[in-house]
């Protein structure tokens, strides 16, 4: 047994993030870690490889029962995690970011270093060029980086979180064989996912965590995707989306030669073209900074343009405040990213969130009239069936799901004509995934153009009329959902990439 | 891999971890326990050097209520620092770590000195109204200044509003010293006292400024929680992107709002010069923009908390000022009790929001041994 | 709801203390009043220092040991003493508040120390005509509750000027002043202290420099420090603390302290002091009021008067020091020697004072705003 957790308890305040859990996995295993985002699976990870400590509770470690207080202790007992977000020095060559804060060099660096690196990376058939600088890398490659850093500190342990998040299809399928040739040389591997598709298809055994329990451990060959999802969400789930059949093919928005920089003054957006119809679902695909932020915010005027045209009926709306925008009786209604740091105030209740765009017409003199906007409040946690206390309970106390109806229903009911959405379903749970495309379907069938930045290719497959490809803050192609399929979205967006690639040879 | 070198690692015995929102009544709990302990701590202080603390305590209470004078003396201690922590919390409420109020102070004092100082011939009622929209106009640019450098070049506002104090204490002492020098005064360097005609009134034997601050009370309260501009201010402090996306002139609001914070804290400048000294000196500010800061923090930013604490700190230190001259005890112990409990208190607001975890020992400690 | 119970038992029990301890005081000082067999034990003197008297030597030391001398000649307890320390006489309500918080304590008399207390005091004065205010140093007076107090120091200062002319070898003595030529206490005091050197010793120069604060013991040390490099080899010093006696020692030099005798704090390098005796002031001020026969007069008591005195020579002063200081003083004791006496020449080479005549008062607290001829500004 590589690794057995018992009985593993962890609080934050008053919130329970890992109840009593118990774990194990074996050497030469891949155990796949089950459960919707807030279910608990990255804290119960982070206390394996010392970033947390767990109130009560045991780990065994080969056997032996150890205390993992540092990072340090968990490199010492061959755990390596590879986190969501890569810790990589950007300006350093693979090599030395893998030797990086390793015991094993001694005060002088030898040319051993590259030779090692070589034979682990043989061992393991990992594609590494030992002298490529980080910043020159893909999110792939940067990625097998930091799998070697961790076998490079005799980590025989792994623990991957959510790994494919930020890789196309094809750099998944490579990962895939990665993690499958280490399951052959002894390793023991988790995997943290929420997506089904990839549990069923790499791992031996699944745990599925809920709510900061453990629910069940499954074998992966006795269980289905219907299985699995119901032991996740804790009830069976109808698990289709219906594409409403697209209307009016009225132009809506024409984006023109849309070139943006972001804050670091980089050209986040190169040229970009594109059509959004009347009453219809355009889904934007690309891995993640890709310049799908920097087109939100430039649409909804958040950031300036640097050249380019947004035509709104033909009418030139670029340069324009987001109040001289909504001034010219356009309602273009932005879902951004960060919900609490930027659609939402976190710390005020509902009432003060409904009225945040529209405050200055609640009255004519110099007060704020909160009276509609508690009816509004009130109605949409009635439609929504939003989970709150009360209407005047800070934002940030309500759930994820719950987070983003408040935010989806102030914006449905400003009657947009355009919406645009980014990562609406991030950290939410299935059921509230599928109450927010239900809701983009209903707006869909009234007509609104609606902009659906999305990471999940499948859900956009099913949701979206037509996919735009963004790659390098390009277009790489406006496809037909119907018409395409994931490997050829997967194509495009990597295709600037290797076009780039191959330009340095 | 078994013959890695196997450390005993110990747990660790405190941790500090962040507390969930507490309720209303532990918080209570929470706060009145400050207090006694502050109490209990300043007592054994008090013990060591010598006092009684029961007396002393006694005195404190009694030195400050136990005359109509000394409740005046009370209430005048009470209206720049109730002012001024009105005035600051506009900036805080902003996230606009303005701990300029001292500076502002003074702007507000110097600006309207300049009316008492060369027409004082004015009607009173024109004089008093000029003064008080000086002291506004002054202590508000002086805010400004900071406000419009951080919008604009993205400067520090804490070191940028902490630097315009002294300037401002140097202002002061250039003009004291310079073109205001008191010709009568042979050699002394100092401003002429104000004639009756440039003195704030009186309002039941105190001068107007608790007035104006009591207003400042329901006025500050009224603009943060009802108006338009409030609201502007609470999503700037909450999120500067959110108040871009919500469509609001971000720079605008912060240069406004610091303009009103500045200029409450203008009028606190105002009130001291014409109700207090009755001149303009190094002292005018004293320390009050610094305190009011520790109000504002305690109050949440609630005026009327604002009120009740400020009214804490005079009792406090009217009530030390009463202890010290009648025990005949050195200033210094009056200065180091009141910090004692001020320590404590804030010690106290620090575990609102953290918790210490002490690890319980375990019984067979040897299980931790491989 | 038990804990909360229990804590508001706590809470009355203590603000029960806190009334009976209250009550406590009222009722003792009480019992004082009616177990005293005099009136006088309600009259309570109020003193406002601008430093604290704790410090053991300099101004507020000085007033504070006429205060006490004070007391104890007329036999008051220390209830009746309040005392308002740390008063900084640059913050107009602060001094406003501790007066007046003398005047809540049931103070009758108030003395105030400093310069600047004294547009206050007047301002109070007028506000509180029962109460008495008498004020130190300044010049202003109502002729019914409010007086200044001052004395002929300049006197003292010639005799260390004296002590200090026999004393230097390189012929160049130093002077710390608080302040310029515009203040004439500060200015007078210098002169006299210049004229005592050349009485002496024709040869010598006195060369000053000027703080610009009456209190500031860093800015004091550096002015010492730069006449020190100067070449001077004593120190003479119109300012509060001892950091320019300190000063000299370092070097190995001497000096003449003010206020206090200096010899405890310095006693390698100190002389002599210009000190005070205010318990005189003090004493006879506090009789008059009790009594009620107080004639608010501006008060200038000197030498002779016993207000203004210099410390016993210390064993580091020149030979014949103590044969030359005594026969000045018995001259100035008796009247037949004046320190302002002309003919007085200023360092510009004007004629100040003309041969004969004497500077009256008023010009002497109010007029001397001109260096004698042996001084040399920095």
């Amino acid at each position: 047994m590589a690794i057995e957790l018992k009985g593993i308890t962890k609080t934050f305040g008053s919130v329970v993030a890992n109840n009593k859990i118990d774990l194990c996995v074996k050497q030469g295993e891949i155990l796949a870690l089950l459960g919707e985002n807030g279910s608990g699976k990255t804290t119960l990870m982070n206390m394996l490889s010392g970033i947390y400590y767990p109130d009560s509770g045991s780990i065994y470690v080969k056997g032996k029962e150890v205390k993992i207080t540092s990072p340090e202790d968990a490199n010492r007992l061959g755990i390596g995690m590879i986190h969501q977000h890569f810790k990589l020095v950007e300006v350093l060559s693979a090599t030395d970011n893998i030797i990086l804060g390793s015991k094993k060099e001694g005060k002088w660096l030898s040319k051993k270093r590259y030779e090692e690196i070589k034979e682990i990376s043989e061992k393991f058939s990992l594609a590494i060029e030992p002298k490529k600088m980080v910043y020159n890398m893909s999110v792939g490659e940067k990625q097998t980086v930091e799998i070697v850093k961790v076998l490079y500190r005799n980590a025989d342990i792994l623990i991957l979180d959510e790994p494919t998040a930020v890789l196309t299809p094809q750099e998944i399928t490579k990962l895939f064989a990665i993690l499958k040739k280490m399951r052959a040389q002894g390793c023991a591997v988790i995997i943290i996912t929420h997506k089904l598709n990839e549990v069923l298809e790499l791992s031996d055994r699944v745990t599925i965590l809920r709510k900061g329990e453990s629910v069940a451990t499954v074998n992966t060959a006795e269980t289905n995707a219907h299985e699995l999802t119901e032991l996740m969400v804790g009830r069976p789930v109808e698990l289709s989306i219906q594409r409403e059949e697209s209307k009016g093919n009225e132009n809506l928005l024409e984006i023109h030669h849309l070139t943006v920089e972001n804050e670091e003054g980089l050209e986040a957006l190169k040229d970009v073209s594109f059509e959004l119809n009347q009453g219809e679902i355009l889904g934007v695909a690309g891995v993640a900074g890709s310049g799908q932020k920097e087109l939100c915010e430039a649409m909804a005027g958040l950031l300036s343009v640097k050249k380019g045209a947004i035509l709104y009926h033909n009418e030139n709306i670029v340069g324009k405040s987001p109040r001289d925008i909504i001034k010219m009786g356009i309602s273009m209604s932005f879902i951004p990213e960060d919900r609490l740091g930027m659609g939402l105030a976190a710390s005020m209740g509902m009432v003060e969130n409904m009225m945040l765009k529209n405050y200055a017409g609640t009255s004519r003199g110099p007060f704020v009239n909160k009276k509609e906007a508690k009816k509004l409040a009130k109605r949409l946690v009635q439609e929504l069936q939003i989970v709150t206390p009360d209407v005047e309970t800070p934002v940030r106390r309500l759930s994820g799901g719950n987070v983003q109806k408040v935010l989806l229903g102030r914006e449905i009911e400003s009657n947009p004509n355009v919406l645009i959405t980014a990562y609406a379903v991030r950290g939410l749970d299935i059921n509230s995934s599928y109450v927010i495309y239900d809701a983009l379907n209903q707006q869909k069938k009234k007509g609104v153009g609606i902009l659906f930045i999305g990471e999940d290719l499948d859900v956009m497959l099913e949701l979206c009329d037509r996919i735009m490809v963004l790659c390098h803050g390009k277009v790489t192609g406006i496809v037909k959902a119907d018409q395409t399929t994931k490997e050829q979205l997967g194509l495009l967006m990597t295709d600037a990439m290797e076009k780039e690639e191959g330009q340095h040879e | 891999m078994s013959n890695r070198v196997e450390k005993k690692i110990k747990e660790p015995f405190i941790r500090i971890e962040k507390r969930a929102d507490l309720s209303s009544k532990v918080k209570w709990l929470l706060y009145t326990s400050a207090f006694f302990t502050a109490i209990v701590v300043g007592g054994i202080f008090l013990l060591a050097v010598g006092v009684n603390p029961l007396k002393a305590y006694g005195k404190i209470v009694e030195g400050a209520f136990r005359s109509k004078m000394a409740v005046e003396a009370t209430i005048k201690l009470a209206v720049p620092l109730l002012i001024s922590s009105l005035g600051i919390t506009l900036a805080f409420k902003m996230k606009f770590w303005n701990i300029g109020a001292e500076g502002q102070i003074i702007m507000g004092g110097i600006f309207s000195t300049y009316f008492a100082l060369f027409h004082a011939d004015w009607p009173h009622f024109v004089l008093m109204t000029v003064m008080l929209l000086a002291g506004i106009l002054g202590g508000g640019l002086w805010a400004v200044i900071p406000a419009w450098f951080k919008t604009k070049y993205g400067t520090n506002e804490t070191l940028f509003t902490l630097m315009l104090n002294y300037i401002a204490l140097y202002l002061i002492k250039y003009l004291t010293e310079g073109p205001w020098k008191d010709p009568e005064a042979s050699g002394f360097p100092k401003i002429a006292s104000f004639e009756a005609n440039a003195r704030l009134d009186k309002i039941f034997n105190v001068h107007a400024g608790w007035l104006i601050g009591l207003l400042l009370v329901l006025a500050v309260y009224a603009y943060l929680k009802y108006t338009k501009q409030g609201f502007e201010i609470s999503i700037v402090g909450e999120s500067q992107n959110t108040a871009r996306y919500a469509g609001m002139n971000v720079k605008g609001i912060v240069v406004r709002t610091l303009f009103l914070s500045g200029a409450i804290c203008g009028i606190a400048g105002m009130c001291q010069v014409s109700g207090a000294a009755f001149t303009l000196s190094e002292g005018v500010a004293g320390g009050v923009g610094f305190t009011a800061i520790i109000v504002a923090w305690l109050a949440r930013l609630n005026p009327f908390i604002i009120l009740v604490i400020t009214a804490g700190f005079s009792i406090l230190e009217k009530g030390c000022s009463v202890m010290q001259s009648t025990f005949g005890i050195s200033t210094a112990v009056s200065s180091i009790l009141q910090g004692i409990i001020l320590f404590v208190i804030l010690a106290f607001d620090f575990f609102s929001s953290y918790k210490l975890v002490i690890k319980k020992q375990k019984k067979g400690g040897a299980k931790n041994d491989y | 709801m038990k804990k909360v119970k229990r804590l508001l038992a706590v809470l009355f029990v203590f603000t029960m203390l806190l009334s009976m301890t209250a009550c406590g005081t009222k009722e003792s000082e009480k019992e004082d009043s009616t177990s005293s067999n005099s009136a006088d034990s309600d009259f309570k003197v109020g003193v406002i220092h601008i430093g604290d008297p704790a410090d053991g030597a300099g101004y507020s030391y000085t007033h504070d040991q006429g205060i006490v001398a004070m007391q104890q000649e007329l036999g008051l307890s220390d209830e009746q003493i309040i005392r308002k320390n740390n008063v900084a006489d640059s913050d107009a309500a602060a001094t406003r508040a501790a007066i007046e918080e003398c005047i809540e304590e049931g103070c009758k008399l108030i003395f105030g120390t400093s310069w600047g207390y004294m547009d206050t005091m007047e301002e109070l004065a007028n506000e509180y005509p029962d109460v008495m205010f008498s004020h130190g140093t300044g010049y202003k007076s109502n002729g019914t509750n409010f007086n200044n107090y001052f004395g002929r120091i300049y006197q003292a200062r010639y005799l260390t000027g004296i002590a200090a002319g026999l004393k230097t070898k390189t012929n160049k003595v130093g002077y710390v002043a608080a302040m310029g030529s515009e203040n004439s206490e500060v200015t007078g005091g210098l002169d006299a202290f210049a004229m005592g050197v050349e009485s002496v010793n024709p040869d010598a120069k006195v060369y000053v420099k000027v703080t610009n604060s009456w209190y500031d013991p860093t800015l004091e040390q550096q002015a010492a420090e730069a006449l020190l490099d100067l070449g001077c080899d004593v120190l003479g010093q119109h300012c509060d603390t001892t950091a320019p006696q300190l000063a000299a020692q370092n070097r190995g030099v001497w000096g003449c302290g003010y206020n206090s005798d200096m010899t405890k704090d310095a006693p390698e390098a100190h002389l002599t002091a210009a000190v005070w005796n205010w318990g005189v002031y003090y004493t006879m001020t506090t009789k008059a009021v009790m009594e009620g026969n107080w004639n608010c007069e501006n008060y200038f008591g000197g030498m002779a008067d016993g207000l203004v005195d210099i410390s016993p020579l210390s064993d580091n002063c020149a030979e014949g020091t103590q044969e030359a200081i005594d026969e000045v003083k018995a001259k100035i004791v008796d009247g037949s020697f004046q320190v302002f006496e002309g003919e007085l020449q200023d360092n510009q080479g004007n004629i100040v004072c003309k041969d004969g005549e004497v500077l009256d008062d008023a010009t002497i607290t109010g007029g001397i705003n001109w260096y004698y001829r042996n001084v040399v500004v920095q």
